[in-house]
């Protein structure tokens, strides 16, 4: 049983791998995962919204939330499209080890948009993150759970521009109900009760913890600890839809 | 020995259709076994159950000693499969391609240069071993889709359709591939709507039509069972029209076209050449060229499946430029 839990996980980097030659540099993945998150910052930042202790963690979930489902969008359709995915089901790789491969690939792309403009954003609006062990803590499991979000979606689709349909009709009501470039505590009770079953809130209100306290606090334990289960519970659910899509 | 591949009452369905209708057969260790019918006939379906990327409706099938239901990682790593549609990642070249394979079959990370090259070296590409594999011709493309289904020495080779859409030079190189890897005790599993083809490379065949094997057996036995039909082949000039008034001689029981020619099922090949060379004078035809056949395989599929062939091959050719078009 452990034997075959490593075999997955190796098959699943072999998969990231391979993806990330492939799909990395897709026109689609920085049009949708960096100029679609810096529109809405600039029309907030235009707006007169431009606290940057307030502003940036948004905008990183933001990147992480549209760098992710854009890149799944293509690595798992386009799989789909050019008879890829049948030569991944034919080889002796599980359906669950197929899910963290593509999952993986999504997650170090998310983190590699959020690195880049997290902490130069940071330091260029002269803001310390308090702590930045936290922060990254905090994107490494918001890059996950997107990812897998991706990759759920994506699993259902047929079409890349479906999978894009599908995954803007959740990422744009998360976007303007779960805090991202206001308080949460601003929001009218019942907006707050919603913004509670989005996964984005609790990316957002980690990260902007640990840049504005660099103690370990219980609110943001329980921010990992729901980003880590909606991670577990979407990648079941990808691996389900996908193996009875294939069938 | 037991079987390489076993199957038995394997049925799927989808919905209301039947693609496959409670089908039984066996793949013999290390012999070449076709799978013959036309366009939407089960093969296919069948490869990809077999294969386990699709599960069964009911029925059983054994690959390389394990259910390919219940121990299908078991069944695949002993088996290669060379889809109908070359499947590599045209954004990666063919070395790459190639690793991946390997890394997926958990190839000993020792052997995958090596095993790599010496694949690349015998099926002719090393030397665009770093070229994008999108820029690579259908022939190419398909010899590195069979390259990279052997990375991991598989005991069973499946292959969809291995040689449609390539050119004749292409095909016959795969065909010579089939038979050397045959030779070296790889068991192969070929589909094909080329009689012929399977003719020449396969020990046995299966003849496959709406979803029902309709005849297993070896090429020879099974052109032996209709050899009660004797077979006149026959070219005119001019040669137009004449396939319904030729059908109409008597003890003519079939007539098709090949070609320029026409093949005439006859109960007695002595009885019909004289009534043909009347014919040809009443009609005021030239008889270019006359032959007695032996019956081909071809005429054994047409005989039990009542398809003929050279429709089966456009159609299949149509669909494959649709495909391509799509």
């Amino acid at each position: 049983m452990a034997k075959e839990w490593v075999n997955s996980i190796v098959e699943a980097f072999y998969i990231a791998k391979k993806d990330a030659k492939v799909y990395y540099f897709k026109a689609p993945n920085f049009t949708y995962g960096l100029l679609i998150p810096l529109s809405l910052f600039l029309a907030f930042a235009m707006a007169g919204q431009l606290n940057p202790k307030l502003i940036i963690p948004g905008l990183a979930s933001l990147v992480i939330l549209f760098g992710t489902t854009s890149i799944e969008a293509v690595a798992v359709v386009l799989e789909k499209q050019t008879g890829t995915l049948e030569r991944l089901l034919a080889a002796p790789v599980s359906y669950s080890a197929l899910v963290l491969g593509k999952t993986l690939a999504g997650f170090f792309f998310g983190l590699i948009l959020a690195v880049v403009i997290l902490f130069p954003l940071a330091m260029l609006s002269g803001i310390v993150i308090a702590s930045p062990v936290l922060a990254i803590v905090a994107i490494i499991f918001t890059s996950l759970m997107f990812s897998a979000l991706g990759v759920l979606v994506s699993a259902y689709a047929k079409w890349v521009p479906e999978a894009q349909m599908l995954s803007n009709f959740l990422r744009f009501p998360m976007v303007f109900l779960s805090g991202t470039f206001v308080y949460l505590e601003t929001l009218p009770f019942q907006l707050q009760v919603v913004a509670r079953f989005l996964p984005l809130t609790y990316s957002v209100e980690a990260l902007r913890l640990s840049v504005e306290g660099s103690t370990l606090t219980s609110l943001y334990l329980i921010d990992i600890a729901v980003l880590a289960m909606f991670t577990f519970a979407l990648m079941v659910l990808a691996a389900k839809i996908l193996e009875r899509k294939s069938r | 020995m037991g079987f390489a591949v076993d199957v038995r009452n394997l049925t799927k369905r989808y919905g209301e259709i039947v693609a496959l209708d409670s089908v039984s057969f066996g793949v013999n260790q290390g012999e070449v076994f076709g799978f013959l019918g036309p366009n939407g006939a089960g093969k296919t379906t069948t490869i990809r159950l077999l294969t386990g990327q699709i599960k069964p409706t009911s029925g059983v099938a054994m690959v390389a000693g394990y259910s390919v239901i219940h121990e299908s990682t078991k069944a695949k790593t002993h088996i290669g499969v060379v889809p109908e549609v070359s499947n590599l990642y045209d954004e990666m070249d063919a070395w790459s391609n190639l690793i991946f394979a390997a890394e997926l079959y958990r190839v000993p990370k020792n052997e995958r240069d090596k095993r790599t090259k010496d694949l690349l070296e015998l099926f002719g590409l090393y030397e665009r071993r770093m070229s994008r594999v999108g820029t690579f011709s259908r022939g190419m493309k398909r010899r590195l889709t069979i390259a990279a289904a052997l990375i991991h020495e598989p005991d069973i080779l499946f292959l969809d359709e291995p040689t449609t859409g390539l050119d004749v030079q292409s095909s016959r190189t795969i065909r010579n591939l089939i038979k050397e890897l045959n030779k070296n005790g790889t068991t192969v599993f070929l589909t094909t709507h080329y009689i012929e083809e399977a003719d020449q490379l396969c020990q046995r065949v299966a003849m496959i039509n709406q979803g029902r094997i309709a005849t297993v057996g070896a090429p020879e036995k099974l052109k032996a069972s209709v050899e009660q039909h004797q077979i006149i082949e026959i070219s005119f000039s001019p040669a137009e029209n004449l396939e319904h008034k030729l059908a109409d001689i008597n003890h003519v029981n079939k007539v098709l076209q090949v070609g320029d020619k026409f093949r005439l099922h006859v109960e007695r090949t002595s009885q019909v050449i004289p009534l043909l060379v009347s014919f040809a004078k009443e009609n005021d035809l030239e008889i270019i060229s006359i032959n007695t056949l032996r019956p081909s395989l071809e005429d054994v599929f047409v005989e039990i499946t009542g398809i003929a062939v050279e429709a089966m091959a456009r159609e299949k050719e149509q669909a494959k430029r649709g495909e391509n078009l799509g």
